[in-house]
């Protein structure tokens, strides 16, 4: 009794500080994040990370530039570093690690023991990734003594993350620094049709590994079940069969909070700014709301249909509420309610008047319309298109070849985009 | 004569190349990714001039490069 009351007590919502954790796979996807309210980013340099295939993929290069930004804004920064790696990664891996020690990244996340062990012998602090499966208690003491964060498998129910952040407390099990060791769980995004880190699916068919970011996520798409002895097909409602919905937990946020876990994660580096956002900010008023007690359905309702503008495939709780199947999805591509159509890149920006003008060049834009600019400075701006000019003049219809100036609170660059919001056919 | 073609800046160094052809390409220990044996660069990309019969046999590893980085020319 007297046990539950304290670990009832150390797991009480409002008394501890929850971080939210966001993806930036670009410097566009890095701004939108801590505009949006992230305490912590994470992203990956050249191709030993889950998303090597993205091209927006940072370089060593890119760190200290990284690192300036997040610690001017007061948000920790976490280096990626959790592919399979070989022995021709080893140099790699070491220049990488040398350039976080001296750029002052605060953490790599890693599931590859020769990283690990790298970091134990350089002494730069330690996440244990997703992709190390940590599903129990024992393997979290293994891992203790190296790191002081341990990212959970994406696979585990509330109970059992709850089991796991009560034995901590209990027993009192620190991190490698000497502080308490902290767990971070997956709160949004995609998830695997297998087991994080052990699908060889996208592998067996295209010799993309998945293990070493190069997944080409080929379970989302629709299979057909055939016996081949009889060559009947099976009968299966959806043809979506191994493509699981997209997690989402703004609706039991609060119980995720309460099962005692430090770090809320964010998926998404391959995402746009826009969708990092957006997401970002509704788990950022979440959060908030949970902290002052005004955590409530009305406003889970409204988080879910701002979440649902951007890119999804149908959301739903994934495995923290335990259920055995995933949830598969009943769409080829993404379930967003908005859809963004390009429409041109910055040309110039005025700054004493803050107005930018923007080149069109694909469709037309009218007065009235949504739009929103994704930029290297500020992540991504929506807003109505109220006035513009076309090549000067004031006007209410914009073509392709126009130049169109309009306010705009941040400065634009040349690689800025504008693009046009409208409903799509799942609104 | 048939080349073979490399956008190396796009490798992710996972090593099929030199698995399939290693008389062709080497993993390079500096920087991870794949090195085309007397390749030469032009901005990162490397050309190498081959026989028919290597750019035959280059057909399974331009099939197998999950990145999609190497091309004949």
């Amino acid at each position: 009794m007297r046990q539950e009351l304290e670990d009832k007590m150390q797991h009480n919502s409002s008394t501890r500080k929850v971080s939210l954790l966001s993806p930036a796979g670009s410097f566009e996807s890095l701004m939108a994040a801590i505009r949006a309210g992230a305490n912590a980013v994470y992203f990956g340099v050249e191709q030993l990370n889950m998303r090597a295939k993205s091209i927006n993929s940072f370089s060593v290069e890119d760190l200290p530039e990284i690192v300036s930004i997040c610690k001017s804004h007061q948000v920790k920064s976490c280096l990626t570093l959790n592919t399979v790696m070989y022995d021709h990664d080893m140099q790699l891996i070491k220049r990488i690690l040398e350039n976080v020690k001296h750029s002052g990244v605060d953490a790599v996340i890693a599931s590859d023991f020769s990283v690990i062990e790298m970091c134990r012998s350089m002494s730069i602090p330690l996440h244990i990734s997703t992709q190390a499966n940590v599903s129990n208690i024992e393997a979290v003491k293994f891992f203790a003594p190296f790191s002081d964060l341990i990212v959970l498998a994406r696979e585990l129910s509330l109970k059992q993350v709850k089991a796991i952040t009560s034995a901590i407390r209990r027993e009192n099990i620190k991190g490698v620094s000497g502080n308490p060791l902290q767990i971070e769980v997956f709160v949004h995004g995609a998830l695997c049709v297998a087991v994080s880190g052990k699908c060889y699916m996208s592998l067996h068919e295209q010799n993309a590994s998945a293990n070493r970011g190069a997944c080409t996520q080929n379970c989302r798409r629709p299979y057909k079940v055939v016996d081949l002895e009889t060559g009947n097909e099976l009968e299966i409602d959806n043809e979506y069969i191994m493509s699981p919905q997209d997690l989402c937990t703004i609706p039991i946020l609060d119980e995720l909070v309460e099962a005692g876990v430090d770090v809320l994660k964010i998926e998404g580096r391959g995402k746009s700014a826009d969708y990092v956002q957006t997401v970002t900010e509704c788990y950022r008023d979440a959060l908030d709301a949970i902290s002052s007690n005004s955590f409530n359905e009305a406003k889970v309702q409204d988080w879910m249909l701002r979440l649902k503008t951007v890119y999804n495939r149908g959301f739903w709780e994934g495995y923290y509420l335990g259920r055995k199947l995933g949830a598969w999805t009943k769409n080829p591509g993404s379930a967003a309610t908005e859809r963004k159509a390009f429409v041109g890149k910055g040309r110039n920006y005025f700054s004493k008047i803050s107005i930018a003008e923007f080149e069109i060049e694909a469709t037309t834009i009218k007065k009235g319309d949504s739009i929103i600019v994704i930029g290297r400075n500020f992540g991504a701006e929506k807003l109505v298109l109220d006035e513009f000019r076309v090549n000067g003049l004031p006007a209410n219809e914009a073509k392709q070849g126009d130049l169109i100036t309009f306010p705009f609170p941040h400065k634009t660059i040349t690689t800025d985009k504008l693009y046009k919001l409208s409903p799509s056919s799942n609104a | 004569m048939p080349k073979l073609i490399q956008y190396r800046n796009h490798c992710i160094g996972c090593g099929i190349c030199y698995e399939l052809q290693p008389e062709i390409w080497r993993m390079s220990k500096k920087d991870g990714k794949a090195t085309l044996v007397k390749g030469v660069p032009k901005k990162n990309v490397f050309i190498l001039p081959i026989s028919e019969e290597v750019a035959y046999e280059s057909m399974a590893t331009l099939e197998a490069c999950p990145a999609k980085v190497i091309k004949l020319g």
